[in-house]
């Protein structure tokens, strides 16, 4: 497999408000407005103790889409995602897939959903290697029912040429890889079992340049297999540019869902430093943010 | 396609980074051989200190059979700890299995199916194991369901199975055991004998060397770098010669007189001139088997791979979607059938059960799995280490006795030792990494 | 929360059952509570009640001795531990009672309970194990007597050769005294004369079984099996002892103490030469008897022994007398007479109902020893 090495500068160039990113966007894509939602949360609602960290919250995927979910720190993205990935149960709210409501109590419940996770804490055991953080809880195993740890780097080794290249302790415990290291195995456990529906919390954070770009085009082409995408992320461009919808949080509420081609990158920004919907917000607020 | 892992990054480096990198190769735990180090340093110590006399056969054979219990439940303990729990019960489990056994070998039986016949010591083998299985899953149960903390319930568990072997005993030593049973303790009546000895060596050579075949098949189907030749020759050479040394160390022990008088007198022949070779101890055999299937467990079952995550990360096994619960029950239903087995030679060794029997035992598993290399932050620990752990203890205390040291002052060389041993331990590992 | 509640609830059994099983506080004396109708509330603090004789003998006796007497018993037991030994002696003070019958975990460490003890009134009975206080009174067997015993009767049977000897806790007082005892019994003789060599002798922490066991192998070991005699200070290390021999192929003399129930059947069997007993019953109805006239206001000085003691075990009269401790103080004491029990006087241990034939007469050939 060839790598694409893109020499792009750091931080990634911004694309002109209105999304000219649109480039990269596969046309199947662009008609998935029409199509049925893959996913639906209703009006969850979660707490800890009095905090409510969501709040009243109803977002949705469609296959091959990219939603982007964005807002401050605190407002209840990681919290949303962890109760459809079945981390943390909600305490209302529904959620439903190809139309159907279902129960998600559990990972488990989650994964046989085909919801996979990357979660923002990665969720990796330190003290054991890539293969068997990748396939944890899925081991496969020879004939007689042992630990087939061979296939199952041999396997680790095929989704990490796709991601990572570069990447080669494969025997290494993960504790001695860095972070972007570390990163790229929770991607790939994420992409590696066929997912319907991906979550994706802060996947980029700790990544370079190179393989930053590697994750966005992963993500291109896993929206063009038909895959939705929830995408949580700090870095407003990398929404603009990979997603086709942009749900925005604020204190634990869904300050509103936009199409992407309809706003531009501050209306964003007021939607989350704000909390308001941008036909609340004037021209002297969003102003006020540069 | 083949590459060796071994080519090594500093080929110009000092002689002790060509050390590391040949012990790199052979893919063996360095913690392992640190212990083979101290092992080895300690008989070589004693050796000198005493003229050589205290590396006899029997020397070994006795304190490595004085090991055996520690060891067996050493095993497990790593799991436990690996798991960021604790067990604290083990010498009251133990207690109450041992006890379990000589009441019924000792009251029961003589009333009901009759003393020493074929089949009761194993009846209350299995009896054992079942209370062994009861205790730890409700100990597990508490713990992994409940989610009360390991420490407190298994010293809960300390004291009440404490209690519990004075309500089974009726306060009384038990004593003696079916004389089937009493083979379970070793010494030279409980050793396999010359002959089997040699073909039980002979099994397990060739076991080690169908695994190191089936690994580098294994590794080769997958066109995954495998050990360089020299490493995996080298290794199964050593294989080879631990077992025979292990085997002809066995048999160069020879019967005592003592038993020799007697086995002539039953035998009606003439006890001149008759060599009787010991052989391997059956205590040494059954921690063999449990250290393999332990180690198999713990490192080829999703069951070791699951206990493992849990100490690395709970939070990740729990999203992984592993049964991080019915993981850490099995783990002290585990430590249950260990508890069971250990008290068998605990109590063939004693030939029956005295209420304090495993008393403060728990420190000494413990000690034996921590210097082996397991960690209390959770995550790290093996199995062979922790069998190591035990033997070095013992070999201590067993070479301190032997040259007549008070009992107190044994207590202070082996605490310097095992500090000193796993400072230098921490101290090399900060430095290589 | 209900989840919480639950475990809390399991906890609480937990914690019951352990209290229920190895506690041994008032499991006769309901309640335990304070005594009835200006009756004398006497504490017992057990050291480790988990061994043999004190539930079977010594405690009914105690019992029966201050019931008769119109008091009431309570316990306590420290599990070996003098930290808690301390702590139990604070229950016993809080419970009210008037007198303590204290087995000592450690003479030492026990002190400053005993000066609390003493302080709220309390007369202090040092049972078994010596407690270094003069206004204390001490009853128990004359252990050096027992250690004497020991040596003659392996002296007896085997007046030469390589002795081992397995002795008890070193930070027990007993274990020191067992062995000038054994000296006194003609073993520092014969090793002076160069009749007897000590080719082992090593204490034993927690006079543990297996503990003994090993001591045993190490020594055999380095002596090539040559020992001709092995001097174990308590039936318990002895089991360990015998099988380390038996292991050998070895049976030689081998004494003990304590008149255990498997100690007995060696005996019987003619693993073991002697097993020294200490008659219990006679030192607990001596304590009960004591304690009650302590109540009572009798001084220390005049507490009379009671007339009834079986006469092995009787002291030569009646009155207390003063003994001079190793620390120098010199206390009121009760020594009592211990009774070596060996293969032609087994009838005695099984007549006073401490053990039954069946225990003693396991595994032994019909008629080869006089009870079986
Ligand atoms: N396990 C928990 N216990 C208590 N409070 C929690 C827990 N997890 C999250 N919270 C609280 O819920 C709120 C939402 O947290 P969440 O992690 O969902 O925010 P986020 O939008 O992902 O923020 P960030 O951008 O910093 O990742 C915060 O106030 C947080 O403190
Ligand atoms: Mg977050």
């Amino acid at each position: 497999m060839s790598v694409q090495q893109q020499p792009e500068p750091r931080p990634p160039a911004a694309p002109p408000p209105g999304g000219a990113g649109a480039a990269n966007v596969t046309p199947a894509a662009v008609a998935g407005g029409a199509t049925a939602p893959l996913v639906e949360m209703r009006h969850i609602s979660v707490a800890f103790g009095g905090v409510k960290a969501v709040d009243n919250v109803s977002i949705d995927v469609r296959p091959g889409e990219v939603v982007g979910l964005v807002g401050g720190n605190g407002a209840g993205k990681s919290t949303l995602m962890r109760s459809l990935s079945g981390a943390h149960k909600a305490d209302s709210g529904e959620i439903l897939i190809d139309g159907k409501p279902v129960t998600i109590a559990n990972p488990r419940d989650a994964k046989n959903a085909g919801i996979e996770t990357i979660y923002q804490t990665l969720a990796l055991a330190d003290n054991i290697n890539a293969p068997a953080n990748l396939f944890l809880g899925r081991e496969i195993l020879t004939g007689v029912g042992t630990l087939d740890d061979s296939a199952m780097e041999d396997a680790t080794r095929k989704v990490m040429g796709r991601l990572n290249p570069n990447f080669k302790r494969f025997r290494s415990p993960v504790r001695n890889l860095s972070g972007g290291q570390r990163q790229s195995v929770a991607i790939a456990r994420a992409v590696h079992f066929n997912a319907k529906v991906l979550i994706m919390d802060e996947p980029t954070a700790a990544l370079g340049p190179a393989e930053t770009e590697q994750v966005r085009e992963l993500i291109r082409q896993l929206k063009s297999e038909g895959l939705g995408i929830f995408l949580v992320s700090h870095d407003i461009h990398d929404v603009i540019d990979l997603a086709e919808r942009i749900s925005v949080m604020y204190h634990g509420r869904l300050v509103g869902t936009v199409d992407k081609t309809d706003v531009t990158i501050d209306e964003v920004l007021g939607m989350i430093i704000l909390g308001q919907p941008p036909d609340k917000l004037n021209r002297e607020q969003i102003q006020s943010l540069r | 396609m083949t590459s060796s892992v071994a080519t090594s990054e500093h080929e110009t480096g000092s002689l002790r980074d060509r050390v590391m990198d040949l012990v790199r190769a052979t893919e063996i735990d360095g913690r392992l051989l640190g212990m083979i180090v101290t092992l080895i340093g300690i008989e070589i110590g004693f050796g000198l200190y005493t003229g050589g006399s205290i590396l006899s056969p029997v020397n070994l054979l006795t304190f490595a059979t004085q090991a055996v219990q520690i060891a067996i439940i050493a095993t497990g303990m790593v799991l436990v700890i690996v798991s960021r729990n604790i067990d604290l019960s083990v010498g009251s489990v133990l207690g109450v299995v041992a006890m379990t056994y000589a009441v019924l070998m000792h009251e029961v039986f003589p009333t009901t199916i009759g003393v020493d016949t074929p089949y009761g010591w194993l009846i209350a083998l299995g009896a054992g194991l079942l209370i062994g299985i009861i205790l730890g899953a409700i100990q597990g149960f508490l713990i992994a369901y409940m989610k009360i903390p390991s420490f407190v319930v298994t010293l809960g568990g300390l004291l009440a199975f404490r209690g519990l072997v004075f309500d089974i005993s009726g306060g009384s030593t038990q004593a003696p055991d079916d004389t089937q049973f009493v083979v379970l303790g070793g010494g030279p009546l409980g050793s396999l004998g010359g002959t089997i000895s040699w073909a039980f060596g002979a099994v397990i050579i060739v076991a080690i060397a169908l695994y190191l075949y089936y690994n580098r098949r294994q590794r080769r189907r997958f066109g995954f770098p495998v050990r360089p030749m020299w490493a995996e020759v080298g290794i199964g050479v050593v294989g080879l010669l631990i077992v025979v040394g292990g085997v002809a160390i066995s048999n160069a022990y020879h019967w005592p007189a003592g038993l020799i008088e007697q086995y002539a007198a039953q035998h009606g022949i003439s006890p001149e001139g008759l060599v009787i070779e010991a052989g391997v101890p059956w205590p040494a055999v059954i921690l063999l088997a449990v250290t393999l299937v332990m180690t198999f467990l713990a490192t080829k079952r999703k069951f070791g791979r699951y206990v493992y995550a849990i100490g690395g990360n709970p939070e990740a096994a729990e999203l992984g979607g592993i049964n991080t619960r019915w993981t850490i029950m099995k783990i002290y239903i585990l430590m249950g059938i260990l508890c069971a087995i250990s008290a068998a030679i605990s109590s063939a060794q004693i030939n029956g059960a005295t209420n304090d029997l495993g008393n403060g035992y728990e420190l000494l598993v413990i000690s034996a799995a921590v210097i082996g290399g397991t960690s209390f932050a959770g995550g790290v620990g093996t199995i062979p280490g922790a069998v190591l752990g035990a033997i070095v203890i013992y070999a201590l205390r067993y070479n301190l006795q032997y040259i007549g040291l008070p009992s107190n002052n044994q207590d202070i060389v082996i605490a310097v030792v095992l500090i000193a041993a796993v400072a230098f331990d921490t101290y090399s590992r900060r430095n290589a990494t | 929360m209900r989840k919480r509640l639950l475990a809390m609830a399991t906890l609480t059994v937990l914690v019951f059952a352990a209290c229920n099983s190895s506690g041994t506080g008032g499991s006769g004396a309901p309640g335990g509570t304070g005594a009835a109708g200006g009756g004398c509330l006497v504490g017992v603090s057990w050291n480790n009640y988990d061994q043999e004789r004190w539930k079977k003998a010594d405690e009914p006796a105690i019992k029966k001795a201050i019931e008769a007497g119109g008091g009431t018993y309570t316990s306590t037991d420290a599990h070996d531990a003098s930290e808690q030994q301390n702590k139990d002696i604070d229950t016993l003070i809080n419970k009210g009672v008037k007198v303590i019958i204290l087995l000592a975990k450690d003479a030492a460490s026990i002190t400053p309970a005993v000066t609390k003890a003493e302080q709220a009134g309390i007369q202090i009975i040092g049972y078994d194990r010596l407690i270094e206080d003069e206004k204390a009174l001490y009853i128990t067997f004359n252990n050096k007597r027992v250690g004497t015993i020991m040596a003659q009767e392996l002296l007896a049977v085997q007046p030469t050769g390589n002795y081992a000897i397995i002795k008890g806790d070193p930070g027990d007082a007993n274990a020191k005294f067992l062995r000038d005892g054994m000296d006194e019994g003609g073993l520092k003789a014969a090793v002076d004369s160069g009749k007897v060599k000590i080719v082992g002798e090593q204490n034993t922490p927690n006079w543990d079984t297996t503990g003994a066991k090993n001591e045993m192998q190490a020594i055999l070991n380095a002596n090539n099996n040559k020992v001709d005699a092995v001097l174990s200070e308590n039936d318990g290390m002895a089991t360990g002892v015998s099988q380390a021999l038996q292991a050998v192929g070895l049976n030689i003399p081998l004494s003990g103490q304590d008149g255990d129930a498997a100690a007995l059947n060696r005996v019987a069997l003619g693993q073991q030469t002697v097993s020294v007993w200490k008659n219990a019953f006679a030192l607990g109805e001596t304590a009960g008897n004591a304690a009650i006239q302590m109540c009572a206001g009798t001084k220390l000085a005049d507490v009379k022994a009671p007339s009834d003691l079986p006469d092995a075990s009787k002291p030569a009269d009646l009155a207390s007398h003063p003994f001079t401790t190793p620390g120098g103080k010199t206390v009121t004491s009760f020594i009592l007479n211990p009774t070596p029990i060996k293969k032609d006087n087994l009838s005695a241990v099984i007549d006073s109902g401490w053990v039954t034939k069946d225990q003693v007469c396991a595994k032994v050939t019909p008629g080869s020893v006089t009870p079986c």
